[in-house]
């Protein structure tokens, strides 16, 4: 190549490099002008409420100026705005007092995931395939205002939602109301719903309650894992640190009662790990103890003794050594455990999670309640207590719920032809993961004839969506919370969007509220915008004089909390009191599966970065070792040493569990954290669809649930499925573990 | 007098549900390596909640441990660096000046805590979550070593607005990400130089204990051991 000719040839590919550095064509050098006034390089913190579950944690944006490729009036361009770069906790804020959780820091990928549905879209090829076209917000809406007055009769109408109290809630429930559809159905797989009707039982109140753990000296904890992921962990997490080493001299001590060792189990001073299904058991002999030896008077606990059958007998039944067979905790055990409870007062008993997810969940429930009121704590300090809760914003006196409609019960009626919907609208519930494959959910949703997802992300279930109509982040709407439990004051969180929105999307009350002013006969809903609805929902009840000053104020912390001064903004949740005629009496767990054929208990649990599956797809909740094992990107199946020994099965070797449901692989991790009875697998992973990071990895141990329910409230009993468990293979690389060892190398082997 | 920044970690008050670990990427643009390079130990987290499993089922426990940099007063990292881009500061931080760093690795070894992670490769943030970068702190390219630093850009934005305000620096104006976000307080960062802050109240504590101490390397973060009757 002679001079002239490498001249050449550098000038061409010099030309296309800078061509192709300018970036795609399709994206015009438009600056849009900025409509927010921002000072350069000057944080701003702004109120939010954080999504990540119903704990409703409150918390502060930090919001600097910085360039974002926008799409405004369905054009890209280039637009200086306010930014989120920061999630902290909201210091304000009676649940989380500043601090948060790592879902709640991981959040804010929620907004920037790259993955976001960026525009409204319309399926273009066949249902599941993922194959969508972009279509305008106006033919969005119109598509669906049709479908809707298409609808031959209001009952072939369903949605499918979150759980948790919020205005959102309560603008859908307005909206089915006046529109004359059945109510709405909200989805989570971790439900509380059993706890819930047995608080109404024992206490009259039909919610979860606080944990005052700040000033308990004693605390037993049944499957709850309260500073993980069940309930309002935050809250809890803050009460614990204080019970420990928040008073001079005072250490609180804390007792676990579960078979498979949790995050929260890992902080125990003691850890029992009782049989599966027993903890009800293993709460009455603490009780039989207590009033044996007369160390509490037995008309202490009243009510929720009384709904326990034998209560007034003095538990008989409940002999320690009676107990001992049944739970597996030496009687030695059992009455140490009972004087330290009833001489270490205040002295607290919580039950979450596995337990209230048997067959006998409520008998559960309402033996830990009994316990709870023997041991004096019900609405005391260092006991438990129940929130007080805000009133609906919609004016009305109950969410517009119904307790008999449930997924389950929806699947039904989809996969019976007289009943099908003929219209099915999802609010960020994802239930073809959640629900055990018995209720064939993805077949079901297969059988409506449209679908329409509000979603912000293509999930296992918004892919058979017909209609996407994205929602905003939260970070980019007016966001509201009406927290059920984590503090004692009442607590609506509230605010108005910290960003502007980076793409098409549009909030979906907003959308919601379109919809509804466009159908052929118009719903007149009070409301012409989110923000007007929750302004009446914080200003209800106070003078017109101050109700501007109250919403501004509301809108700059982050929400109102009720002022001991000023208990008229509170409106107490008024439950129906649903006391029963006849006592309880405990009946054995049932299980499914064949102790023979399926000799071991499944026990799916929440993991800390997938949760129950939404937000695995979070990079940050990926990478982030799992506490207990480190596992990251990963699944695992958790075993016992002695089983693995038995079963000739090493860490990472590839196991196959099955239940009468269904199979699957992933790989084994030896814990020595789990009973020899007990298979543990976390719930987060295993998803066919959900973004780069959460498509295809890894496998979900819902899907090996039996559709096995609850005895008294028909609430799906997720932790009463056998499984076996077999080595198919060795290693295959998949699972990825942080850190190298299990235990602590002791200085002298250095 | 100086500041001497050190931070005690109450390991009773820990419950390891890694709040921290998940506010320390959002605060210091950390990037996060896939499962591949996960799987070859290159994952970033400059802190870590160790755990150790104590004896055996069902008599078994578990010990939490954040481990972040120590903030070593003999840093070990700190003499190996052939371009002194691992230097001490005035204020007795373990510095890193990604400018200076051609990427030796001679750090990371010398650490007995295993707290520097090394850029492999140029991270990738797909778009648009370049947008969360935080602006106050350099995002790192490959070929550079990268470690916890007490978030010094706090340090700084605290310090400057103590100046502005001509008013000392209070214990509890600067919280790291992590300590930040903690909800049962188990991090505590303060001055050590300021004996009646609450870091140094804790770091007199009888359950305090250094890691590693008997290496001599002088460590600024304490430990105060799990509290057990």
């Amino acid at each position: 190549m002679d001079r002239r000719a490498f001249i050449k040839l550098t000038a061409i590919t010099g030309t296309s490099a800078a061509l192709t550095s300018c970036g795609s064509p399709e994206l015009p050098l438009i600056r849009f002008v900025p409509d927010e006034d921002l000072v350069p390089g000057i944080a701003e913190w702004k109120p939010s409420v954080c999504p990540a579950c119903r704990a409703g944690c409150g918390v502060i944006v930090r919001v600097i100026e910085g360039d974002a490729e926008v799409v405004r009036n369905e054009q890209r361009g280039v637009m200086k705005m306010g930014l989120a770069k920061k999630l902290e906790g909201n210091p304000a804020h009676p649940i989380n007092q500043g601090a948060l959780c790592p879902r709640g820091q991981a959040a804010i990928q929620l907004t920037y995931h790259p993955d976001r549905i960026a525009h409204p879209l319309k399926r273009s090829g066949n249902r599941g395939t993922g194959q969508f076209e972009q279509i305008t917000w106006e033919a969005a809406i119109a598509e669906l205002v049709s479908r809707l007055d298409g609808l031959a009769e209001p009952r072939k109408l369903a949605v499918i939602t979150r759980t948790g109290a919020s205005a959102r809630h309560d603008l859908v429930a307005e909206f089915l109301n006046r529109l004359g559809a059945p109510p709405l159905v909200p989805f989570e797989v971790f439900s509380d719903d059993v706890l819930r009707r047995a608080n109404a039982i024992s206490f009259g109140h039909e919610q979860v309650p606080t944990f005052d753990l700040s000033q308990s000296r004693y605390a037993i904890a049944f499957g709850a894992d309260f500073l993980g992921t069940w309930n309002s962990p935050v809250a809890q997490n803050v009460a614990y640190g204080r019970m420990r080493q928040g008073r001079p001299g005072i250490r609180g001590r804390f007792v676990m009662v579960e078979p498979r060792m949790s995050q929260t189990g890992a902080n125990a001073d003691e850890w029992i790990p009782a049989r599966p299904g027993t903890e009800g058991v293993l709460a009455l002999g603490l009780a039989h103890v207590m009033l044996a030896a007369k160390l509490r008077p037995g008309d202490a606990a009243g009510r929720a003794g009384a709904a326990i059958d034998g209560w007034s007998g003095g538990l008989t039944a409940y002999a320690p050594d009676a107990v001992e067979k049944r739970t597996g905790v030496p009687v030695k055990r059992i009455e140490r455990l009972a004087h330290e409870l009833a001489t270490q007062r205040p002295a607290v008993a919580i039950i979450g999670g596995a337990p209230l997810a048997q067959t006998n969940g409520l008998f559960q429930a309402l033996a830990v309640n009994a316990l709870n009121a023997l041991l004096g704590n019900v609405g005391e300090p260092g006991g438990l207590q129940f929130q007080p809760q805000m009133a609906p914003a919609a004016g009305r006196s109950r969410p517009g719920l119904d307790p008999a409609r449930t997924l389950s019960t929806l699947a039904t009626e989809m996969l019976s032809a007289d009943r099908l919907p003929s219209v099915l609208l999802l609010d960020g519930a994802n239930p073809v993961f959640g629900a055990p494959p018995a209720w064939r959910v993805r077949d079901a949703l297969l059988k409506v004839p449209f679908i329409a997802s509000f979603g912000s992300f293509l999930d296992d279930t918004s892919v058979l969506a017909d209609l996407i109509l994205p929602d905003n982040s939260f970070l980019e709407s007016w966001v509201d919370a009406r927290p059920e439990s984590g503090a004692t004051v009442a607590v609506a969180a509230m605010a108005p969007p910290a960003m502007r929105p980076l793409h098409d999307t549009r909030a979906t009350p907003d959308v919601l509220l379109d919809v509804a002013g466009r159908l052929k006969r118009p719903l007149n809903l009070p409301w012409k915008t989110y923000d007007e609805l929750l302004k009446s929902a914080v200003v209800a009840g106070i003078p017109a004089a101050d109700a501007d000053d109250a919403w501004t104020r509301a809108c700059q912390q982050g929400g109102v909390w009720s002022d001991p001064a000023r208990p008229s903004q509170v409106a107490t949740r008024q439950t129906p009191v649903t006391v029963r005629s006849s006592p309880v009496s405990d009946r054995e767990p049932r299980f499914d599966g064949d102790a023979n054929q399926f000799p071991f208990h499944l026990l799916p649990f929440a993991s800390t970065g997938g949760f129950d599956g939404s937000t695995a797809h979070l990079p940050w909740l990926q990478e982030m070792p799992d506490p207990l094992t480190t596992a990251m990107w990963s699944t695992w199946v958790e075993v016992n040493p002695q089983t693995a020994a038995r079963l000739q099965i090493a860490d990472g070797d590839i196991v196959e569990l099955a239940s009468s449901q269904g199979a699957l692989r992933a790989p084994a991790l030896v814990s020595p954290g789990i009973a020899p009875d007990v298979i543990a697998m976390p719930v987060g992973q295993g998803h066919q669809t959900f973004t780069r990071y959460a498509s295809g990895r890894g496998a979900n141990p819902l899907g090996l649930v039996a559709p096995i329910v609850e005895d008294d409230t028909g609430a799906l009993a997720w932790a009463a499925t056998r499984v076996k468990v077999m080595r198919v293979g060795g290693r295959d690389g998949k699972l990825i573990l942080f850190a190298g060892s299990k235990t602590e190398h002791p200085e002298r082997s250095r | 007098m100086a500041h001497r920044w050190g931070m005690a970690v109450d390991q009773d008050r820990c419950t390891g549900c890694g709040a921290c670990v998940a506010a320390c990427h959002a605060e210091n643009n950390i990037p996060t390596v896939g499962d591949d390079q996960a799987a070859r130990g290159r994952a970033m987290h400059w802190i870590r909640v160790e755990r150790y499993w104590e004896g055996e089922f069902p008599d078994v426990r578990l010990k939490f441990r954040p481990v972040m940099c120590q903030q070593c007063d003999a840093a070990p990292c700190e003499s190996v660096c052939p371009t002194h881009a691992s230097h001490h500061t005035d204020e007795g931080l373990n510095a890193q000046v990604y400018n200076r760093c051609i990427g030796t690795r001679y750090c990371a070894n010398a650490c007995p805590y295993n707290v520097r992670f090394f850029e492999f490769y140029n991270p990738v943030w797909p778009k648009p979550l370049q947008l969360q970068f935080n602006p106050d702190v350099s995002v790192r390219s490959v070929g550079v070593m990268e470690k916890c630093t007490f978030c010094v850009q706090r340090i700084k934005t605290a310090e400057r607005d103590a100046k502005a305000e001509s008013r000392p620096l209070k214990d509890g104006d600067i919280q790291p990400a992590c300590a930040q976000s903690c909800g049962a307080k188990a991090l505590v960062f303060g001055d050590l130089n300021d004996s009646e802050s609450e870091v140094s109240r804790l770091s007199r504590s009888s359950r305090g204990t250094k890691l590693l101490e008997d290496l001599g390397t002088q460590p600024k973060v304490t430990y105060l051991q799990r509290q057990s009757e």
